[in-house]
Protein backbone atom coordinates (compact mmCIF):
# COMPACT_ATOMS: atom_id res chain seq x y z
CA UNK A 1 0.00 0.00 0.00
CA UNK A 2 0.93 3.51 -0.23
CA UNK A 3 -0.13 6.85 0.69
CA UNK A 4 -1.16 9.79 -1.05
CA UNK A 5 1.35 11.08 -3.40
CA UNK A 6 -0.52 11.84 -6.43
CA UNK A 7 -1.86 15.32 -7.19
CA UNK A 8 -5.07 15.83 -5.89
CA UNK A 9 -7.69 14.45 -7.77
CA UNK A 10 -10.61 16.84 -6.97
CA UNK A 11 -13.02 14.08 -5.37
CA UNK A 12 -16.56 15.46 -4.40
CA UNK A 13 -16.73 14.98 -0.49
CA UNK A 14 -17.71 11.63 0.12
CA UNK A 15 -19.77 10.53 3.50
CA UNK A 16 -19.35 7.59 5.66
CA UNK A 17 -22.88 5.57 6.16
CA UNK A 18 -23.58 3.11 8.39
CA UNK A 19 -22.96 -0.19 5.96
CA UNK A 20 -19.62 1.50 4.60
CA UNK A 21 -18.19 2.52 7.49
CA UNK A 22 -15.60 -0.38 8.31
CA UNK A 23 -14.69 0.57 4.38
CA UNK A 24 -13.95 3.82 5.07
CA UNK A 25 -11.90 3.18 8.52
CA UNK A 26 -9.79 0.47 6.53
CA UNK A 27 -9.08 3.30 4.07
CA UNK A 28 -8.42 5.75 6.23
CA UNK A 29 -5.85 3.31 7.90
CA UNK A 30 -4.05 2.77 3.67
CA UNK A 31 -6.06 -0.84 3.65
CA UNK A 32 -8.62 -1.83 0.87
CA UNK A 33 -11.27 -3.90 2.38
CA UNK A 34 -13.50 -5.93 0.04
CA UNK A 35 -15.36 -8.89 0.85
CA UNK A 36 -14.63 -13.17 0.92
CA UNK A 37 -17.35 -15.47 0.59
CA UNK A 38 -15.96 -18.39 2.91
CA UNK A 39 -18.13 -21.14 1.06
CA UNK A 40 -16.54 -20.21 -2.33
CA UNK A 41 -13.36 -18.41 -1.16
CA UNK A 42 -14.51 -15.93 -3.56
CA UNK A 43 -13.06 -12.42 -2.94
CA UNK A 44 -15.80 -9.93 -4.31
CA UNK A 45 -16.15 -5.91 -4.34
CA UNK A 46 -17.53 -4.20 -1.13
CA UNK A 47 -20.74 -3.50 -3.11
CA UNK A 48 -21.22 -7.38 -4.15
CA UNK A 49 -24.06 -8.72 -1.76
CA UNK A 50 -24.37 -12.05 -3.42
CA UNK A 51 -21.57 -14.55 -4.17
CA UNK A 52 -21.92 -15.44 -7.94
CA UNK A 53 -20.19 -18.33 -7.58
CA UNK A 54 -22.42 -20.17 -4.87
CA UNK A 55 -25.20 -17.47 -4.60
CA UNK A 56 -24.25 -17.10 -0.71
CA UNK A 57 -24.77 -13.80 1.23
CA UNK A 58 -22.64 -14.86 4.36
CA UNK A 59 -20.02 -12.43 2.94
CA UNK A 60 -16.89 -11.45 5.17
CA UNK A 61 -14.87 -8.72 5.19
CA UNK A 62 -11.13 -8.99 4.29
CA UNK A 63 -8.56 -7.07 3.82
CA UNK A 64 -6.92 -7.31 0.33
CA UNK A 65 -2.92 -6.54 -1.28
CA UNK A 66 -3.94 -3.17 -2.91
CA UNK A 67 -2.26 -4.57 -5.96
CA UNK A 68 -4.03 -5.25 -9.23
CA UNK A 69 -3.26 -4.47 -13.22
CA UNK A 70 -5.26 -2.25 -15.63
CA UNK A 71 -8.58 -3.65 -17.56
CA UNK A 72 -9.77 -0.74 -19.36
CA UNK A 73 -9.99 2.99 -19.14
CA UNK A 74 -11.47 6.34 -19.80
CA UNK A 75 -10.47 10.37 -19.86
CA UNK A 76 -13.94 11.75 -19.13
CA UNK A 77 -14.35 15.20 -20.71
CA UNK A 78 -17.71 15.59 -20.04
CA UNK A 79 -18.69 15.86 -16.10
CA UNK A 80 -21.53 12.86 -15.89
CA UNK A 81 -22.65 15.12 -12.43
CA UNK A 82 -22.32 18.66 -11.64
CA UNK A 83 -20.00 17.51 -8.44
CA UNK A 84 -17.29 16.10 -10.96
CA UNK A 85 -17.02 19.16 -12.63
CA UNK A 86 -13.96 20.15 -11.34
CA UNK A 87 -12.40 17.00 -11.77
CA UNK A 88 -12.54 16.73 -15.68
CA UNK A 89 -10.59 15.54 -17.56
CA UNK A 90 -9.74 12.66 -15.63
CA UNK A 91 -8.97 9.16 -15.98
CA UNK A 92 -11.14 6.54 -14.56
CA UNK A 93 -10.60 2.73 -14.87
CA UNK A 94 -11.55 -0.86 -14.78
CA UNK A 95 -8.80 -2.45 -12.30
CA UNK A 96 -8.95 -6.02 -11.70
CA UNK A 97 -7.25 -6.81 -8.13
CA UNK A 98 -4.80 -9.84 -7.56
CA UNK A 99 -7.47 -11.62 -5.85
CA UNK A 100 -10.09 -11.49 -8.57
CA UNK A 101 -12.65 -8.69 -8.17
CA UNK A 102 -12.87 -6.05 -11.08
CA UNK A 103 -13.49 -2.23 -9.36
CA UNK A 104 -14.09 0.80 -11.09
CA UNK A 105 -11.95 3.52 -9.48
CA UNK A 106 -10.00 6.77 -10.54
CA UNK A 107 -6.50 6.08 -11.70
CA UNK A 108 -3.96 8.48 -9.89
CA UNK A 109 -0.76 10.02 -10.83
CA UNK A 110 -1.23 11.62 -14.01
CA UNK A 111 -3.99 14.67 -15.02
CA UNK A 112 -5.19 14.12 -18.21
CA UNK A 113 -3.60 10.88 -18.68
CA UNK A 114 -1.19 11.44 -21.19
CA UNK A 115 1.86 11.00 -19.53
CA UNK A 116 0.32 7.87 -17.45
CA UNK A 117 0.78 5.93 -20.53
CA UNK A 118 -2.09 4.16 -19.72
CA UNK A 119 -2.26 -0.32 -20.95
CA UNK A 120 -4.03 -3.39 -20.48
CA UNK A 121 -2.38 -5.47 -17.89
CA UNK A 122 -0.49 -2.41 -16.27
CA UNK A 123 0.70 -2.62 -12.71
CA UNK A 124 -1.13 -0.70 -10.19
CA UNK A 125 -1.58 -0.27 -6.37
CA UNK A 126 -4.30 1.18 -4.37
CA UNK A 127 -3.70 4.51 -2.95
CA UNK A 128 -5.75 6.59 -0.56
CA UNK A 129 -6.84 10.14 -1.77
CA UNK A 130 -8.87 12.30 0.66
CA UNK A 131 -11.95 14.11 -0.66
CA UNK A 132 -13.85 17.15 -0.88
CA UNK A 133 -11.75 20.45 0.09
CA UNK A 134 -9.61 21.61 2.38
CA UNK A 135 -11.31 22.72 5.51
CA UNK A 136 -14.41 20.80 4.57
CA UNK A 137 -16.50 20.66 8.04
CA UNK A 138 -16.48 17.47 8.42
CA UNK A 139 -13.67 16.47 6.19
CA UNK A 140 -14.56 14.09 3.11
CA UNK A 141 -13.30 10.34 3.27
CA UNK A 142 -10.30 9.20 2.32
CA UNK A 143 -11.04 7.00 -1.12
CA UNK A 144 -9.46 3.93 -2.87
CA UNK A 145 -7.93 4.86 -5.87
CA UNK A 146 -5.17 3.48 -7.60
CA UNK A 147 -2.05 4.54 -9.68
CA UNK A 148 0.96 2.95 -11.47
CA UNK A 149 2.88 0.53 -9.31
CA UNK A 150 6.45 1.82 -10.88
CA UNK A 151 5.47 5.50 -9.70
CA UNK A 152 4.43 4.47 -6.03
CA UNK A 153 8.04 2.42 -5.87
CA UNK A 154 9.64 5.04 -7.47
CA UNK B 1 -50.86 -19.08 -41.16
CA UNK B 2 -49.27 -19.17 -38.12
CA UNK B 3 -47.24 -17.17 -36.16
CA UNK B 4 -47.80 -13.74 -35.17
CA UNK B 5 -47.31 -9.99 -36.86
CA UNK B 6 -47.22 -6.63 -36.44
CA UNK B 7 -50.49 -4.41 -38.10
CA UNK B 8 -50.08 -1.05 -36.92
CA UNK B 9 -47.47 1.18 -36.10
CA UNK B 10 -47.73 4.73 -34.36
CA UNK B 11 -45.36 7.18 -33.74
CA UNK B 12 -45.94 10.57 -32.63
CA UNK B 13 -43.95 13.73 -33.33
CA UNK B 14 -40.46 13.02 -31.81
CA UNK B 15 -37.64 14.88 -30.44
CA UNK B 16 -38.09 18.72 -29.07
CA UNK B 17 -41.93 18.00 -28.12
CA UNK B 18 -42.62 19.97 -24.63
CA UNK B 19 -45.56 20.74 -22.44
CA UNK B 20 -46.75 17.13 -23.23
CA UNK B 21 -46.79 14.13 -20.57
CA UNK B 22 -45.08 10.84 -21.04
CA UNK B 23 -48.30 9.26 -20.68
CA UNK B 24 -50.29 11.81 -23.11
CA UNK B 25 -47.30 10.72 -25.77
CA UNK B 26 -48.00 7.43 -25.21
CA UNK B 27 -51.73 7.18 -25.51
CA UNK B 28 -51.66 9.18 -28.69
CA UNK B 29 -48.67 6.74 -30.40
CA UNK B 30 -51.49 3.62 -29.31
CA UNK B 31 -54.14 5.62 -30.94
CA UNK B 32 -52.04 5.81 -33.88
CA UNK B 33 -50.55 2.58 -34.39
CA UNK B 34 -54.41 1.09 -33.80
CA UNK B 35 -56.01 3.78 -36.37
CA UNK B 36 -52.61 2.46 -38.64
CA UNK B 37 -54.07 -1.21 -38.43
CA UNK B 38 -57.43 -0.49 -39.24
CA UNK B 39 -58.76 -1.17 -35.79
CA UNK B 40 -60.74 0.91 -33.25
CA UNK B 41 -59.07 0.60 -29.24
CA UNK B 42 -62.08 -1.77 -28.32
CA UNK B 43 -60.57 -4.12 -30.70
CA UNK B 44 -57.26 -4.47 -27.85
CA UNK B 45 -57.23 -6.97 -25.34
CA UNK B 46 -53.56 -6.27 -24.32
CA UNK B 47 -51.41 -3.50 -23.48
CA UNK B 48 -47.54 -3.55 -22.63
CA UNK B 49 -46.36 -0.06 -21.47
CA UNK B 50 -42.50 0.49 -21.79
CA UNK B 51 -41.04 3.67 -19.86
CA UNK B 52 -37.89 5.40 -20.59
CA UNK B 53 -35.45 7.37 -18.64
CA UNK B 54 -38.35 9.30 -16.83
CA UNK B 55 -39.94 5.89 -15.91
CA UNK B 56 -43.41 7.58 -16.31
CA UNK B 57 -45.88 5.61 -17.59
CA UNK B 58 -47.46 2.65 -16.05
CA UNK B 59 -50.39 -0.25 -16.43
CA UNK B 60 -52.74 3.23 -15.64
CA UNK B 61 -52.38 4.10 -19.60
CA UNK B 62 -55.22 1.41 -20.26
CA UNK B 63 -57.84 3.74 -18.02
CA UNK B 64 -56.66 6.95 -19.69
CA UNK B 65 -57.47 4.92 -23.33
CA UNK B 66 -60.83 3.30 -21.77
CA UNK B 67 -59.56 0.14 -22.86
CA UNK B 68 -61.83 -3.04 -22.43
CA UNK B 69 -61.23 -6.39 -20.43
CA UNK B 70 -57.74 -7.13 -21.00
CA UNK B 71 -56.40 -10.53 -21.58
CA UNK B 72 -52.68 -9.64 -20.90
CA UNK B 73 -51.24 -5.71 -19.22
CA UNK B 74 -48.06 -5.08 -17.90
CA UNK B 75 -44.90 -3.01 -17.49
CA UNK B 76 -42.30 -3.99 -19.15
CA UNK B 77 -38.58 -3.22 -18.11
CA UNK B 78 -35.41 -4.64 -19.89
CA UNK B 79 -34.19 -1.19 -20.45
CA UNK B 80 -33.33 -0.76 -24.33
CA UNK B 81 -34.31 -4.36 -24.72
CA UNK B 82 -37.93 -3.71 -23.86
CA UNK B 83 -39.44 -3.40 -27.14
CA UNK B 84 -38.64 -6.89 -28.25
CA UNK B 85 -39.22 -8.51 -24.94
CA UNK B 86 -42.95 -6.56 -25.26
CA UNK B 87 -43.24 -8.02 -29.25
CA UNK B 88 -42.14 -11.29 -27.90
CA UNK B 89 -44.50 -11.45 -24.83
CA UNK B 90 -47.24 -10.04 -27.27
CA UNK B 91 -46.87 -13.21 -29.56
CA UNK B 92 -46.43 -15.80 -26.81
CA UNK B 93 -49.78 -14.58 -25.11
CA UNK B 94 -50.92 -14.46 -28.67
CA UNK B 95 -49.80 -18.38 -29.23
CA UNK B 96 -51.31 -19.41 -26.11
CA UNK B 97 -54.83 -17.57 -26.28
CA UNK B 98 -54.09 -14.86 -23.57
CA UNK B 99 -54.81 -12.30 -26.15
CA UNK B 100 -55.79 -11.70 -29.73
CA UNK B 101 -54.59 -8.02 -30.15
CA UNK B 102 -51.57 -6.33 -28.23
CA UNK B 103 -50.45 -3.02 -27.70
CA UNK B 104 -46.88 -2.53 -27.36
CA UNK B 105 -46.04 1.27 -26.55
CA UNK B 106 -42.61 3.15 -25.69
CA UNK B 107 -42.46 6.59 -24.29
CA UNK B 108 -40.34 8.69 -22.73
CA UNK B 109 -39.91 13.07 -22.01
CA UNK B 110 -36.10 13.23 -20.94
CA UNK B 111 -35.61 16.26 -22.63
CA UNK B 112 -36.39 19.77 -21.20
CA UNK B 113 -36.71 23.09 -22.57
CA UNK B 114 -32.69 24.90 -21.88
CA UNK B 115 -31.53 22.28 -21.20
CA UNK B 116 -28.32 20.17 -22.27
CA UNK B 117 -29.47 16.26 -23.48
CA UNK B 118 -27.16 14.81 -21.82
CA UNK B 119 -28.52 16.39 -18.10
CA UNK B 120 -31.18 13.80 -18.83
CA UNK B 121 -29.07 10.92 -17.77
CA UNK B 122 -26.49 13.04 -15.23
CA UNK B 123 -28.82 15.46 -12.94
CA UNK B 124 -31.96 14.86 -12.10
CA UNK B 125 -30.86 11.59 -10.25
CA UNK B 126 -27.14 12.01 -9.54
CA UNK B 127 -26.24 15.15 -7.58
CA UNK B 128 -30.01 15.39 -5.81
CA UNK B 129 -27.84 14.54 -2.36
CA UNK B 130 -24.02 14.89 -1.63
CA UNK B 131 -22.73 11.35 -1.96
CA UNK B 132 -22.60 8.97 1.22
CA UNK B 133 -21.06 5.65 1.38
CA UNK B 134 -19.94 3.06 -1.43
CA UNK B 135 -21.70 4.38 -3.52
CA UNK B 136 -20.67 7.88 -2.69
CA UNK B 137 -16.79 6.37 -3.21
CA UNK B 138 -18.58 4.90 -6.44
CA UNK B 139 -19.64 8.53 -8.14
CA UNK B 140 -16.64 9.73 -7.24
CA UNK B 141 -14.64 7.46 -9.16
CA UNK B 142 -16.14 8.50 -12.20
CA UNK B 143 -17.78 5.66 -13.68
CA UNK B 144 -20.93 7.92 -12.84
CA UNK B 145 -22.85 7.59 -16.84
CA UNK B 146 -23.72 5.46 -19.30
CA UNK B 147 -21.45 7.18 -21.49
CA UNK B 148 -18.59 6.45 -19.48
CA UNK B 149 -19.29 2.73 -19.20
CA UNK B 150 -19.55 2.46 -22.96
CA UNK B 151 -16.30 3.95 -23.65
CA UNK B 152 -14.75 1.66 -20.94
CA UNK B 153 -16.19 -1.15 -22.89
CA UNK B 154 -15.06 -0.13 -26.53
CA UNK B 155 -11.74 0.79 -25.12
CA UNK B 156 -11.53 -3.00 -24.06
CA UNK B 157 -12.12 -3.65 -27.51
CA UNK B 158 -10.00 -1.39 -29.04
CA UNK B 159 -7.11 -2.67 -27.14
CA UNK B 160 -7.84 -6.41 -27.44
CA UNK B 161 -8.51 -6.35 -31.27
CA UNK B 162 -6.99 -3.03 -31.93
CA UNK B 163 -10.58 -1.59 -33.41
CA UNK B 164 -10.24 2.27 -34.05
CA UNK B 165 -12.32 5.27 -33.20
CA UNK B 166 -12.04 6.20 -36.83
CA UNK B 167 -13.67 2.47 -37.95
CA UNK B 168 -16.65 3.25 -35.11
CA UNK B 169 -16.96 7.04 -37.09
CA UNK B 170 -17.72 4.80 -40.45
CA UNK B 171 -21.25 3.62 -38.35
CA UNK B 172 -21.87 7.58 -37.77
CA UNK B 173 -21.30 8.30 -41.01
CA UNK B 174 -23.20 5.63 -42.98
CA UNK B 175 -26.13 6.06 -40.20
CA UNK B 176 -26.02 9.55 -40.91
CA UNK B 177 -26.45 9.26 -44.71
CA UNK B 178 -29.24 6.94 -44.25
CA UNK B 179 -30.83 9.85 -42.07
CA UNK B 180 -30.84 12.03 -45.02
CA UNK B 181 -34.09 10.40 -46.64
CA UNK B 182 -35.64 9.81 -43.44
CA UNK B 183 -38.15 12.65 -42.77
CA UNK B 184 -38.34 12.35 -38.49
CA UNK B 185 -34.28 12.52 -38.44
CA UNK B 186 -33.43 14.99 -36.47
CA UNK B 187 -29.92 14.90 -38.07
CA UNK B 188 -29.93 14.91 -41.16
CA UNK B 189 -27.06 17.09 -42.81
CA UNK B 190 -24.30 15.25 -44.26
CA UNK B 191 -21.64 13.77 -41.69
CA UNK B 192 -17.94 13.23 -42.74
CA UNK B 193 -15.31 11.10 -40.91
CA UNK B 194 -13.50 14.37 -40.03
CA UNK B 195 -16.40 16.04 -38.30
CA UNK B 196 -16.43 12.81 -36.42
CA UNK B 197 -13.26 12.60 -35.34
CA UNK B 198 -13.28 16.43 -34.50
CA UNK B 199 -16.54 16.06 -32.57
CA UNK B 200 -15.52 16.54 -28.86
CA UNK B 201 -14.35 14.41 -26.61
CA UNK B 202 -17.38 12.86 -24.48
CA UNK B 203 -15.55 10.04 -22.65
CA UNK B 204 -12.05 9.17 -24.76
CA UNK B 205 -12.17 6.93 -26.94
CA UNK B 206 -16.04 8.24 -27.32
CA UNK B 207 -17.00 11.55 -29.17
CA UNK B 208 -19.65 13.36 -29.19
CA UNK B 209 -20.54 11.78 -32.57
CA UNK B 210 -20.81 8.13 -31.06
CA UNK B 211 -23.41 9.08 -29.06
CA UNK B 212 -27.37 8.87 -29.38
CA UNK B 213 -29.12 11.46 -29.17
CA UNK B 214 -32.31 12.24 -26.36
CA UNK B 215 -35.97 12.80 -27.48
CA UNK B 216 -39.15 13.22 -26.58
CA UNK B 217 -41.67 11.40 -27.86
CA UNK B 218 -43.63 7.59 -28.28
CA UNK B 219 -43.87 4.90 -30.45
CA UNK B 220 -46.68 2.13 -30.38
CA UNK B 221 -47.05 -1.27 -32.56
CA UNK B 222 -49.74 -3.68 -32.59
CA UNK B 223 -49.57 -7.50 -32.65
CA UNK B 224 -51.43 -9.72 -33.52
CA UNK B 225 -51.97 -13.27 -35.07
CA UNK B 226 -50.83 -13.28 -37.97
CA UNK B 227 -54.21 -14.49 -39.59
CA UNK B 228 -56.05 -11.84 -38.31
CA UNK B 229 -53.05 -9.33 -39.53
CA UNK B 230 -53.42 -10.42 -43.32
CA UNK B 231 -57.35 -9.28 -43.11
CA UNK B 232 -56.01 -6.01 -41.86
CA UNK B 233 -55.78 -2.34 -44.14
CA UNK B 234 -51.73 -2.40 -44.02
CA UNK B 235 -49.27 -5.35 -45.62
CA UNK B 236 -48.59 -7.58 -41.97
CA UNK B 237 -45.41 -7.46 -41.07
CA UNK B 238 -44.61 -11.44 -39.82
CA UNK B 239 -42.48 -12.43 -36.26
CA UNK B 240 -40.20 -15.08 -37.98
CA UNK B 241 -38.01 -15.44 -34.79
CA UNK B 242 -36.94 -13.99 -30.78
CA UNK B 243 -34.98 -14.25 -28.64
CA UNK B 244 -33.31 -12.38 -25.39
CA UNK B 245 -30.71 -12.99 -23.21
CA UNK B 246 -29.34 -11.37 -20.04
CA UNK B 247 -25.95 -11.09 -18.52
CA UNK B 248 -25.15 -8.84 -15.19
CA UNK B 249 -22.42 -7.16 -15.41
CA UNK B 250 -19.46 -9.49 -14.49
CA UNK B 251 -16.80 -7.40 -12.79
CA UNK B 252 -14.01 -10.12 -12.02
CA UNK B 253 -11.29 -12.18 -13.17
CA UNK B 254 -11.63 -13.90 -16.70
CA UNK B 255 -14.85 -11.44 -17.67
CA UNK B 256 -15.84 -10.71 -21.55
CA UNK B 257 -17.72 -7.78 -20.02
CA UNK B 258 -18.19 -5.00 -22.96
CA UNK B 259 -16.70 -7.43 -25.39
CA UNK B 260 -18.82 -10.27 -25.67
CA UNK B 261 -22.66 -9.52 -24.65
CA UNK B 262 -25.62 -11.38 -24.76
CA UNK B 263 -26.72 -10.61 -28.42
CA UNK B 264 -24.01 -13.65 -28.66
CA UNK B 265 -27.18 -15.86 -27.65
CA UNK B 266 -30.32 -14.01 -28.15
CA UNK B 267 -29.38 -13.38 -31.82
CA UNK B 268 -28.76 -17.17 -33.29
CA UNK B 269 -31.56 -17.96 -30.83
CA UNK B 270 -34.01 -15.79 -32.84
CA UNK B 271 -32.46 -17.07 -36.27
CA UNK B 272 -32.84 -20.35 -34.91
CA UNK B 273 -36.70 -19.61 -34.49
CA UNK B 274 -36.55 -18.15 -37.84
CA UNK B 275 -35.16 -20.99 -39.42
CA UNK B 276 -32.30 -18.10 -40.96
CA UNK B 277 -28.68 -17.40 -40.49
CA UNK B 278 -26.84 -13.72 -41.29
CA UNK B 279 -26.49 -14.44 -45.06
CA UNK B 280 -30.18 -14.43 -45.72
CA UNK B 281 -30.77 -11.15 -43.43
CA UNK B 282 -31.25 -8.27 -45.58
CA UNK B 283 -31.73 -5.09 -43.25
CA UNK B 284 -29.95 -4.68 -39.62
CA UNK B 285 -31.85 -2.07 -37.70
CA UNK B 286 -29.39 -2.31 -34.21
CA UNK B 287 -29.26 -0.80 -30.67
CA UNK B 288 -27.41 1.95 -30.95
CA UNK B 289 -26.82 3.75 -28.04
CA UNK B 290 -23.50 4.19 -29.37
CA UNK B 291 -21.33 3.92 -32.46
CA UNK B 292 -19.56 0.75 -30.50
CA UNK B 293 -22.75 -0.87 -29.86
CA UNK B 294 -23.54 -1.59 -33.11
CA UNK B 295 -20.13 -2.81 -33.93
CA UNK B 296 -20.13 -5.11 -31.23
CA UNK B 297 -24.00 -6.57 -31.94
CA UNK B 298 -22.95 -7.22 -35.57
CA UNK B 299 -20.08 -9.60 -33.93
CA UNK B 300 -22.13 -11.00 -31.41
CA UNK B 301 -24.66 -12.28 -34.14
CA UNK B 302 -22.11 -14.01 -36.33
CA UNK B 303 -22.18 -11.33 -39.56
CA UNK B 304 -18.10 -11.32 -38.70
CA UNK B 305 -16.07 -13.16 -36.77
CA UNK B 306 -15.38 -11.76 -32.62
CA UNK B 307 -12.62 -8.75 -33.29
CA UNK B 308 -13.58 -7.95 -36.77
CA UNK B 309 -15.81 -5.70 -36.44
CA UNK B 310 -14.27 -2.46 -37.16
CA UNK B 311 -13.04 -3.62 -40.80
CA UNK B 312 -16.46 -5.19 -41.47
CA UNK B 313 -18.14 -1.49 -41.32
CA UNK B 314 -15.23 0.22 -43.11
CA UNK B 315 -15.44 1.53 -46.59
CA UNK B 316 -19.81 2.12 -46.06
CA UNK B 317 -20.34 -1.37 -46.00
CA UNK B 318 -23.47 -0.49 -43.58
CA UNK B 319 -24.23 2.89 -45.64
CA UNK B 320 -26.51 3.38 -48.37
CA UNK B 321 -25.62 1.39 -50.87
CA UNK B 322 -23.43 -0.50 -49.13
CA UNK B 323 -23.17 -4.68 -48.81
CA UNK B 324 -25.35 -4.42 -45.43
CA UNK B 325 -28.24 -2.47 -45.22
CA UNK B 326 -28.37 -0.80 -41.40
CA UNK B 327 -30.37 1.61 -39.55
CA UNK B 328 -31.74 2.96 -42.35
CA UNK B 329 -33.53 5.89 -40.87
CA UNK B 330 -30.48 6.97 -38.78
CA UNK B 331 -31.08 4.50 -35.59
CA UNK B 332 -30.37 6.58 -32.23
CA UNK B 333 -27.30 8.24 -33.54
CA UNK B 334 -28.86 10.18 -35.98
CA UNK B 335 -32.87 10.35 -35.97
CA UNK B 336 -34.53 9.67 -32.71
CA UNK B 337 -33.76 7.62 -29.46
CA UNK B 338 -37.13 6.04 -28.74
CA UNK B 339 -34.95 2.84 -27.15
CA UNK B 340 -35.83 -0.28 -29.11
CA UNK B 341 -38.45 1.05 -30.51
CA UNK B 342 -35.98 3.25 -33.02
CA UNK B 343 -34.70 -0.08 -34.34
CA UNK B 344 -38.17 -1.94 -33.99
CA UNK B 345 -40.27 0.92 -36.28
CA UNK B 346 -37.69 1.75 -38.84
CA UNK B 347 -38.03 -2.34 -39.37
CA UNK B 348 -42.16 -2.12 -39.69
CA UNK B 349 -41.30 0.93 -42.54
CA UNK B 350 -38.63 -0.96 -44.10
CA UNK B 351 -40.50 -4.34 -44.10
CA UNK B 352 -44.10 -2.49 -45.86
CA UNK B 353 -41.53 -1.14 -48.11
CA UNK B 354 -42.86 2.70 -46.89
CA UNK B 355 -38.91 3.77 -46.62
CA UNK B 356 -39.20 6.35 -49.53
CA UNK B 357 -36.01 7.82 -50.42
CA UNK B 358 -34.25 5.45 -47.86
CA UNK B 359 -36.35 1.78 -48.87
CA UNK B 360 -33.74 -0.50 -48.75
CA UNK B 361 -33.90 -2.30 -52.43
CA UNK B 362 -34.10 -5.97 -50.87
CA UNK B 363 -36.44 -6.26 -47.54
CA UNK B 364 -37.36 -9.72 -47.27
CA UNK B 365 -35.62 -10.96 -43.85
CA UNK B 366 -34.87 -7.92 -41.62
CA UNK B 367 -33.07 -8.12 -38.28
CA UNK B 368 -34.01 -6.01 -35.02
CA UNK B 369 -31.85 -5.95 -31.90
CA UNK B 370 -32.21 -3.98 -28.81
CA UNK B 371 -29.71 -3.56 -26.06
CA UNK B 372 -29.78 -2.48 -22.18
CA UNK B 373 -27.77 -1.94 -19.26
CA UNK B 374 -24.43 -1.85 -20.02
CA UNK B 375 -24.13 -4.70 -22.89
CA UNK B 376 -26.20 -6.24 -20.28
CA UNK B 377 -29.72 -6.88 -21.63
CA UNK B 378 -30.46 -7.62 -25.36
CA UNK B 379 -33.49 -8.89 -27.55
CA UNK B 380 -33.78 -9.48 -30.84
CA UNK B 381 -36.59 -9.73 -33.55
CA UNK B 382 -36.39 -11.52 -37.08
CA UNK B 383 -39.02 -9.55 -39.18
CA UNK B 384 -40.71 -10.00 -42.63
CA UNK B 385 -43.34 -8.87 -45.02
CA UNK B 386 -43.78 -12.89 -45.87
CA UNK B 387 -45.56 -15.41 -43.91
CA UNK B 388 -42.98 -17.71 -41.36
CA UNK B 389 -41.04 -20.38 -43.47
CA UNK B 390 -42.34 -22.59 -40.99
CA UNK B 391 -44.16 -22.83 -38.19
CA UNK B 392 -42.63 -21.15 -35.31
CA UNK B 393 -42.03 -23.94 -32.34
CA UNK B 394 -43.09 -21.43 -29.21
Amino acid sequence: MTGPGAAAQAFPAVARDEASAEFFAAAARGELLMQRCPASGDVLGPQARTCPSCGSADLDPVVVSGRGTLVSWAVVHQAPVPSLAAAVPYLTAVVELAEGPWLLVRLAGAEGGDSLEPRVGLPLVACFLPSGAAGDEPAGEMLPAFMPLARATA
Amino acid sequence: MTGAAIAGLGITELGKVYGRSSTSLAAEAVRLAVADAGLALPDLDGLLVSSGIRQDVGVSLADVLALPELGLLAQVNAFGATAGVMVAQAAQAIASGAATTVACVFADTPLRPQRRAGDAWGSPRGDARAPRGLAGWSLASGAASPNILYALCARRHMERYGTTSAQLGDIAVAQRAWAAGNPRAAMRAPLTLAEHQASRWIAEPLHLLDCCLVSNGAVAVIVTSAGRAAGLCRPPVHLWGFGQAHAPRQLRAGSDWGVVTPAARSGPQAMRMAGIGVDDVDVCELYDCYTYTVLVTLEDYGFCPKGEGGQFVADGRLAPGGKLACNTGGGQLSAYYMWGMTPLSEAVIQARGDGGERQAPRHDVIMVSGNGGILEHHATLVLSPHPARRSAAW
